[in-house]
């Protein structure tokens, strides 16, 4: 804690904070436009309901707001950890389902799967800023992949994006309120600033 | 020479040894190599290098290393630089890599007389790279979703080398692949970046030297972008006259980036562009309405867009959308003036309103009509009349007086506020003063000094004074408090303008004061044409036509006259521009001169063209001071001349034309009573009346002598006659002939005609007498009257009727003439011929002579001579003649006076014998 009292780590807290939030909501952003596309290329229904994927975390959470930030934190990492795993996957699935044809989707894809990386590497700063060590990412991962048919990888890949558009609203309120000066929290003052 | 077969042979032995090594040993294989193969070196290190010769070449051809040679291309390198290490190793050392070259060889010096090549590199000299610097990037905004990063960099100095450079980034818990530049070495391009967060970037430079990196430059790409511009911009007017309503779309979310703007604008035409306040729209936005436009204009608007923050960089401006404001009325009143004609009748003006129409801006829209308003102030019972008009002007036929004319524009929004012009019966108001003007800025400025009243305005009148047009009037408004202002027309160069100021007061209006002025001037576009109006001796006078307005260019300030002879120099008179007529003084008679002249403006001059002209000899009364006095002197002369001869006209006519007598009134013509009478001898007695008859000539001859003079002496006298009738009474210079003309009868010879007017007037005026010696009785008379001396007959007259006591001397005179005549003109021949008459009687030699002369001078006496004696009729010459005239010969010789006469003229002449007594 000694290192997030220091203005510099304030500072530091507070644009990682920002940026967060900011990388969040453009993350939103292109998850629902790369839905669209996806839905599109898969020859999915936009209405389709899927079931909880496996190894997704949800976004919804009971008793948010009693939630300190370092469990905010490290719900966050993990969830962008599994989701930078299932991206991964599905972006090698789409390279070998359409290969070259359909580069735009594949690059939409890895502009998400770096957005969800470079996010995953917001959080462990904040945590490490908690004085937190991040967890290490063995074991934490979602499980392997089960062998699914083809429609059901699209499914699931329906259900990873949807999840991820989930979890970067959510993602968003918890860094701005990791930002807000808290008496109880342990975190620095910061300025609260909307998408 | 068995040395030198020698030579040759070791040789060629070597070279076999060699072939013969090498395919024997299966391989292609030299006798040595160099170490380092093919270095590359940076320029300006030192470098050495060891050529190793292979042992078997030793014992072949007895190579060592003391017989290598380096060489750097055919060049052989300095022998100080060799080292030899032991006996198959050479070196060679360079301590500046710059004087290399490609290839470097080692060679061998076979019996230090044949050069064999050993082995050779290739040698690369370079340098390393430079530190890249200046590393900078921008993210340029390509489509919605699409930002590539560009960045650049200084690569540095040339290194010689194929140098590599590629573009590092990364993210800290993550590596990208590099970026490697395209035909370039200072700057690549990454497809796309990820926002948020913080990226490491810099460069890498590498070639066969080393390598080299930039200073790692740490960013946020969202921090560095340059967004697309918004588009499908859109323009709107809206309720308001002055505001219009933009709308556009942003090319980037606003979740990645929050906008602010910047929105510019302006009028169609107009090249400089207005801003809205960037304060205005320094918020995330997709519409905005700009305010405080111009009615009814067409405006022109742009927008561009960066980070909210600042942070980054702007957009290009978007494209330009047009749209018009709504049309409001008409913010002032038309300017108004007017042109009165009063020359027409002086009881009644013709009347021309105009004004201008409306700017634009102050138009406000369409201007559909003009309401013209004319209210006569004099009488105010009359209603005013009004006319609606399209155009910019009325004219009206008016009485005198005094009117307020009011004009109002109206379009589809509303009417102007009315302008007002009051127009008196006269412009008796104070005027401007000093009305001056000063070219400045390209425009003409006017000035003056306001009268001492308030002035509601000031109307400025212009035109462009020319030959060819015009004055066609512009004018312009300007308000009451300035007292300056610039022409507001189209003012050109070199063209003179009238600029007139009129002052307009509330109650009536001042005259208008005047000035020329040019906005710039120049030099005239010709000169005067001089020429002389007068000149004299020493003086000229040069007259010349000022130069038209357009041919002016300029205010004229001076001419100046040049003038010089054919050698001399030219003298320069400066004269008033006002002139037209200048004297030169002092000039050289009869002399041409040239003269020319030029007209001068502030801007220089120009020269018309020359004109010559030449003094004359003499000054203006000199001729008459001398012609004057010589014609008087010549006038007293000759009245002197006139007078004196008046006083001495007795001597003169003495001299000149002394009176002969006329033998028909002597005595002895009317005594001889042998001479026959004629029939109309009455007739010239009438003509000289007795007493009158006093001037004849006497011959006396003896009476002794008669019958032989006349019968034998009269004989050559017929020859004579004979002789001239046949030589066409010419005188011939022979002899007689010459000897019988009288200097008179000589020069009537040259003149046909007055020859016969001589011989018609040719009087006969001699009467020879045959009469005693002294007081004797004659016995025997030959009278003959047959002179043809030549007598004016009025002088004759009125000398015969004036006969004085002075006839006496006259007739001595006369003969003593005649007696000189025939001493000074008669030749030998004639003289000896006369021989005889002088024998006879030497008194008679001047009578006789006489006689000559008398029928020499005219042909009809020599014919009458010989008609005397036959009694022959009158030649016809003389019948042509007068009849007093030609009554003389008859009188004399065919007609005897009356018996009753005779003795009255007779007796006088009678008294001696070759003289002539005083009766």
């Amino acid at each position: 804690m000694a290192a997030a009292d220091s203005p510099s780590a304030a500072l530091r807290r507070r644009d990682l904070c920002s940026r967060g939030i900011r990388l969040a909501g453009k993350m939103r952003s292109d998850v629902v436009d790369l839905l669209d596309t996806y839905v599109e290329r898969q020859g999915l229904d936009a209405s389709a309901s899927v079931a909880a994927v496996e190894g997704v975390p949800a976004a919804a959470v009971e008793r948010w707001d009693e939630q300190t930030g370092t469990q905010r934190l490290l719900e966050n990492l993990a969830a962008y950890r599994a989701f930078r795993v299932l991206l991964a996957q599905m972006l090698e699935e789409q390279r070998e389902q359409l290969g070259e044809a359909d580069a735009a989707l594949g690059r939409a894809l890895a502009g998400v799967l770096l957005q969800v990386s470079a996010f995953a590497y917001h959080l462990e700063e904040l945590l490490r800023l908690e004085s937190r060590a991040p967890p290490s990412e063995e074991g934490s991962g979602p499980p392997p992949a089960p062998h699914l048919g083809l429609f059901e990888r699209k499914l699931r890949g329906l259900g990873v994006l949807r999840e991820l558009a989930q979890w970067a609203v959510r993602s968003a309120r918890d860094l701005r309120q990791l930002a807000k000066p808290s008496p109880g929290s342990s975190s620095a003052p910061g300025m609260a600033e909307s998408p | 020479m068995f040395s030198g077969w020698n030579w040759v042979a070791h040789g060629f032995y070597l070279l076999l040894n060699i072939c013969t090594f090498e395919v024997s040993g299966g391989l292609v294989q030299s006798c040595g190599h160099i170490i380092p193969e093919s270095p590359v070196l940076a320029l300006g290190s030192n470098f050495t290098a060891l050529c190793i010769l292979n042992e078997s070449c030793l014992d072949f051809g007895n190579i060592y290393a003391n017989q290598i040679i380096w060489k750097i291309k055919n060049k052989v390198v300095p022998k100080e630089q060799y080292r030899e290490i032991n006996r198959t190793v050479s070196s060679v050392t360079f301590n500046d890599t710059s004087s290399l070259a490609t290839p470097l060889t080692c060679n061998i010096l076979a019996d230090g007389q044949i050069e064999q090549n050993i082995y050779g590199i290739a040698v690369t000299i370079g340098l390393p790279p430079e530190k890249p610097k200046n590393l900078s990037c921008i993210v340029h905004q390509v489509s919605k979703l699409t930002y590539p990063m560009t960045c650049t960099w200084n690569p540095g100095r040339h290194t010689f080398l194929d140098t590599h450079f590629r573009l590092k980034y990364r993210w800290p818990q993550e590596n990208f692949p590099d970026c490697i530049p395209k035909d370039v070495n200072n700057s690549c391009t990454i497809a796309d970046v990820q926002f948020f967060v913080n990226l490491e970037v810099w460069v890498e430079a590498a070639n066969a030297l080393g390598k080299a990196e930039s200073d790692p430059l740490v960013l946020d790409p969202i921090e560095i972008v340059k967004p697309l511009p918004p588009h499908n911009l859109s323009v709107n007017s809206g309720i308001l006259p002055t505001v219009l309503k933009l709308s556009w779309e942003n090319r980037i979310s606003g979740a990645v980036m929050k906008l602010k703007f910047n929105i510019r604008y302006r009028t169609i035409g107009d090249t400089n562009w207005m801003q809205v306040p960037p304060e205005d729209t320094a918020s995330p936005r997709t519409s905005f309405s700009v305010q405080g436009l111009r009615p009814y204009t067409e405006y022109v608007f742009s927008i561009r867009c960066m980070k909210e923050d600042g942070v980054g960089y702007w957009s290009d401006w978007s494209e330009e959308k047009t749209g018009i404001t709504t049309e409001d009325k008409p913010s002032k009143g038309p300017p108004i003036w007017r042109i009165v004609d009063a020359s027409r009748s002086p009881a009644s003006w013709t009347l021309h309103l105009m004004w201008k129409a409306l700017e634009p801006f102050e138009a406000n829209g369409v201007i559909l009509q003009y309401e013209v308003t004319v209210r006569a102030k004099s009488s105010l019972s009359s209603p005013p009349e009004k006319y609606n008009v399209n155009t910019t002007n009325l004219t009206l036929k008016l009485p005198n007086g005094t009117y307020e004319v009011t004009v109002i524009a109206r379009n589809r929004v509303g009417a102007s506020p009315p302008s007002v012009l009051l127009i008196p019966a006269s412009n008796s108001k104070a005027p401007v003063k000093n009305v001056r003007t000063l070219p400045k800025d390209g425009k003409l400025w006017v000035g003056w000094t306001a009268p001492s009243s308030y002035v509601l305005k000031y109307v400025i009148e212009w035109c462009l004074v020319s030959n060819s047009s015009d004055c066609i009037i512009e004018w312009q408004n300007e308000p009451g408090n300035v007292q300056g202002t610039y022409l507001k027309g189209d003012i050109k160069p070199f063209k003179c303008y009238l600029i007139t100021v009129y002052p307009l007061y509330a109650d009536g209006q001042g005259s208008g004061q005047s000035v020329k002025a040019y906005l710039q001037q120049d030099r005239p576009s010709k000169g005067p044409t001089v020429q002389t109006k007068k000149v004299g001796k020493a003086e000229a006078v040069l007259t010349w036509n000022h130069l038209t307005v357009d041919e002016q260019n300029g205010f004229i300030r001076s001419y100046t006259i040049f003038y010089k002879t054919v050698d001399g120099n030219e003298t320069a008179v400066t004269v008033d521009p006002s002139k037209t007529e200048y004297t030169l003084s002092s000039l050289t008679s009869d002399t041409l001169y040239t003269v020319r002249m030029m007209a001068y403006t502030d801007e220089g001059g120009r020269s018309g063209p020359d004109f010559t002209f030449t003094t004359q000899k003499f000054g203006k009364g000199e001729i008459e001071a001398i012609v004057v006095p010589v014609c008087l002197a010549f006038l007293l002369i000759v009245l002197l001349g006139v007078l004196f001869c008046f006083n001495k006209r007795d001597l003169i006519k003495k001299h000149i034309w002394p009176i002969v007598p006329d033998p028909s009134k002597s005595n002895i013509a009317q005594w001889s009573p042998q001479v026959p009478a004629k029939h109309n001898f009455s007739s010239k007695d009438q003509m000289y009346p007795e007493g009158s008859f006093t001037d004849v000539s006497v011959v006396e001859i003896e009476a002794d002598d008669k019958k032989s003079f006349s019968e034998q002496d009269l004989k050559p006298f017929d020859l004579l006659k004979k002789e001239k009738s046949t030589s066409e009474g010419h005188s011939s210079g022979i002899g007689g002939s010459s000897c019988m003309s009288s200097p008179r009868q000589s020069v009537s010879d040259s003149d046909e005609g007055e020859t016969t007017q001589n011989t018609s007037s040719t009087v006969q005026y001699s009467t020879v007498v045959l009469n005693g010696y002294r007081d004797q009785t004659p016995v025997q008379v030959f009278s003959r009257s047959e002179s043809t001396q030549p007598l004016l007959d009025s002088e004759e007259r009125s000398e015969d009727h004036a006969g004085g006591g002075d006839s006496t001397t006259q007739r001595q005179q006369y003969f003593k003439q005649n007696g000189g005549q025939d001493e000074t003109n008669t030749d030998r021949p004639c003289f000896e011929r006369t021989k005889q008459i002088i024998s006879a009687n030497e008194g008679d030699l001047v009578g006789f002579a006489q006689l000559q002369i008398s029928s020499q001078s005219s042909q009809p006496l020599g014919l009458g001579l010989e008609k005397n004696t036959q009694e022959a009729a009158l030649p016809d010459g003389v019948q042509t003649n007068t009849e007093g005239q030609t009554m003389r010969p008859e009188t004399v010789e065919g007609n005897p006076p009356s018996a009753d006469e005779m003795p009255k003229s007779y007796l006088p002449q009678t008294v001696r014998q070759g003289g002539y007594m005083p009766q």
